[in-house]
């Protein structure tokens, strides 16, 4: 019997941009027609390999994390490996069960309880429902939803959806556990919780560990190997710690590579006559020591003439919901804009000295003194492990900013 | 441990079914079946009675319009008791068909996030519709009795319509779930089958009511066998046709042509959906 989990030859695959997704009939058809009639192949359709060539082997019981920027094939590579998706070229092997965690809670449906939800979830992911039932207690234990098991889903938070669902997958016992950003929800305890029991099935349990995730600070924790993927092949393969050093270096080059469209976000409130329209960050990651830039647009949505007097603000909050920073233009006399819609507003921080971490990106917004939109607990920013003062116990430091400082001996010389 | 390897080539065979994988998920057609069983009269003030209103409004429209209006030759049979008995394996299939041709799509969530024997998904809408089918098999018994109508002793052979008309809503429906992925215009179809169908088929009316010469054209529908081989066992009379063996051996083609299309699709499918 191998000692190989997971054996990746070759793989590769390609999709079709443009016209060819679910396309109606019509075009079709009328292309089939053409091909026969003039005999010309058919319409060249643009072509892209979101991986190509990719080979690697993973032993049974290492926990390997998966790296790279959007785009980088991360995705696609998850998606082959568990199956929900056939690769185009190439071949690979899995040796036992495999479950995978592709953003959790999927198969959950809400007007069933959250009881019913569990044995649906379950089943889906592969389990009997014996299976189920027998580790049933353990599961809702472990979500923390106990009160509400036998309310239907639709009236849960999408925290306590979140926590029922890893809650399920966890329980599952494959040899093989896939898990792609899960935890980029659920609240800062939770995702201890989370990445606690990943690492209890690594490194009691020895099962074997696939892990995609921008969190560097939980990939290095967790994984003893990276494979950094770059435009759909695997530039780097090797230890982690050297793997996030590349990546981190990767990341340095970026403009505004980072951009997130607001309208769509959840509001409290709604709008008035103007809402946030897009946030872009300079870079995909920062360190401790980047300078932080970060442009908003906003977008109309009256027909109002005059919007004076636009007052922005931009918070930056921890996890234990400390408002870290609050900057706003009216602070430093930037005062008495008047907004028209092609204009782009932005900030620039100097050194954003914010420890490691993620933390939320909050955005309020007035104009003529009344208030039109605002957002929070939905922008992420992660800020990657630095260690910035090369001290060898970088853990221990406390404190919820790290400043540049000096220390000096001052010896009076009498 | 239980050593299973699992090989994944992007240069496969496409006929390799699977289906050991399929019955591995076996607790899954339940679950789902369940599901869709709970949700569908959620929130409905008349809940489950609306399983019953549904064929019994069918019926008294054909009742008034086939039995009274238009007075199709029965053969002795009262006309409601000879509607539903073609009613039976229509509604069936019908509710298949277009619960499994919408299915992938509704389903595309779980579709583009985890693996799953695909095929599960239209597959549960067959078990789903045997509550349907029981109801109208009630409706069936009290109608009976209410008539004091004595069963047929054909009654031996309705096992094996009934197979007929789950292989038949089931391949109609496979065919579908998949085509629909590709052209969503078969979403706008389906309810345009139903339909049609209806009056296609011989439910109303016998089918000897059609002229020998169009009998074959007839039961190029694969539902028209399997309806006159229900009524034929329920109520007895005049044994159907030869033309039935055509609709069946339509079922088998669609069967096994509707598999290897799901297959074909399945490739792709969290890819397009």
């Amino acid at each position: 019997m191998s000692d190989i989990a997971i054996k990746v030859e070759g793989l590769g695959k390609k999709y079709q941009i443009g016209d060819v997704k679910s396309g109606d009939f019509r075009n079709s058809f009328s292309n089939k027609i053409n091909r026969l009639f003039r005999q010309t192949a058919a319409t060249p359709k643009e072509e892209f390999w979101a991986l190509k060539d990719v080979s690697f082997e993973i032993k049974k019981g290492e926990a390997v994390g998966i790296i790279g920027r959007n785009g980088a094939g991360k995705s696609t590579l998850l998606k082959l490996l568990s199956r929900i998706t056939e690769p185009t070229l190439g071949r690979f092997e899995i040796n036992g069960r495999v479950s995978s965690l592709l953003e959790v809670g999927t198969g959950f449906h809400p007007e069933l309880t959250g009881r019913e939800n569990v044995f649906l979830n379950g089943t889906i992911l592969g389990m009997r429902r014996q299976e189920v039932n027998a580790k049933f207690d353990e599961i809702v234990a472990f979500s923390g939803v106990e009160k509400f098991i036998d309310t239907p889903v639709k009236h849960y938070s999408s925290g306590m959806k979140v926590r029922l669902a890893f809650a399920v997958a966890a329980h599952l016992e494959p040899e093989t556990l896939i898990v792609d950003e899960v935890l980029a929800v659920g609240d800062a305890e939770f995702q201890e919780k989370c990445l606690g029991k990943m690492d209890e099935v690594s490194k009691q349990e020895g099962r074997t560990v696939v892990f995609v995730s921008h969190n560097m600070a939980a990939v290095k924790n967790l994984c003893q190997r990276g494979v950094l993927l770059k435009d759909g092949f695997v530039s780097k393969d090797g230890e982690i710690d050297n793997i996030v050093k590349d990546y981190i270096k990767l990341g340095v080059k970026n403009d505004f590579s980072q951009i997130l469209d607001l309208t769509s976000l959840q509001r409290v409130n709604p709008p008035i006559d103007l809402i946030f329209g897009q946030i872009s960050f300079d870079k995909q990651v920062y360190t401790t020591k980047d300078d932080l830039n970060i442009s908003l647009s906003l977008k109309q949505t009256s027909n109002k003439t005059s919007l004076r007097d636009l007052k922005l603000s931009l918070h930056i909050v921890d996890v234990y919901g400390n408002q870290i920073y609050h900057l706003n233009n009216g602070f430093i006399g930037k005062v008495g804009i008047e907004h028209q819609n092609k204009n782009l507003y932005e900030f620039h921080l100097k050194q954003n000295r914010l420890k490691a971490g993620d933390y939320d990106v909050q955005l309020w917004m007035s104009v003529n003194g009344i208030v039109q939109d605002f957002i929070f607990g939905q922008i992420k920013l992660t800020i990657q492990e630095g260690n910035i003062y090369n001290y060898s116990r970088g853990k221990m430091i406390l404190g919820v900013v790290q400043p540049e400082f000096s220390f000096e001996v001052i010896e009076p010389s009498i | 441990m239980n050593q299973n390897k699992l090989i994944i080539d992007a240069n496969s065979s496409p006929f390799a079914l699977n289906l050991k994988e399929l019955f591995r998920y076996r607790d899954l057609f339940w679950v789902l079946a369940m599901r869709d069983f709970k949700v569908r009269y959620a929130q409905t003030f008349l809940g489950f009675l609306w399983a019953f209103i549904q064929p019994l409004a069918t019926l008294i429209v054909l009742t008034f319009v086939f039995g009274k209006a238009v007075k199709v030759d029965t053969g002795g049979v009262p006309y409601p008791l000879f509607a539903l008995s073609g009613m039976v394996a229509w509604t069936y299939f019908a509710f298949v068909m277009s619960q499994s041709g919408n299915s992938i799509i509704g389903a595309q969530e779980m579709v583009k996030k985890i693996y799953f024997p695909r095929l599960v998904i239209p597959l549960s809408k067959a078990i789903v519709g045997f509550v349907d089918l029981g109801i109208t098999f009630l409706f069936m018994v009290t109608l009976m009795i209410f008539y004091e109508f004595v069963p047929s002793v054909n009654m031996i052979y309705l096992p094996f319509f009934l197979i007929m008309a789950v292989m038949a809503a089931l391949s109609v429906g496979i065919w579908l779930s998949a085509l629909t992925i590709r052209y969503r215009d078969f979403q706008h179809v389906v309810p345009f089958m139903v339909q049609f169908g209806l009056y296609a088929t011989p439910i109303a009316y016998p089918a000897s009511a059609f002229p020998e010469k169009y009998q074959w054209v007839m039961h190029l529908n694969p539902m028209a066998g399997v309806v006159e081989g229900f009524r034929w066992s329920i109520l007895g009379g005049n044994p159907p046709s030869n033309y039935m063996y055509l609709s069946f051996v339509l079922v088998i083609l669609l069967v096994f042509s509707a598999l290897f299309y799901f297959k074909k699709v399945e490739k792709v499918m969290a890819d397009i959906v």
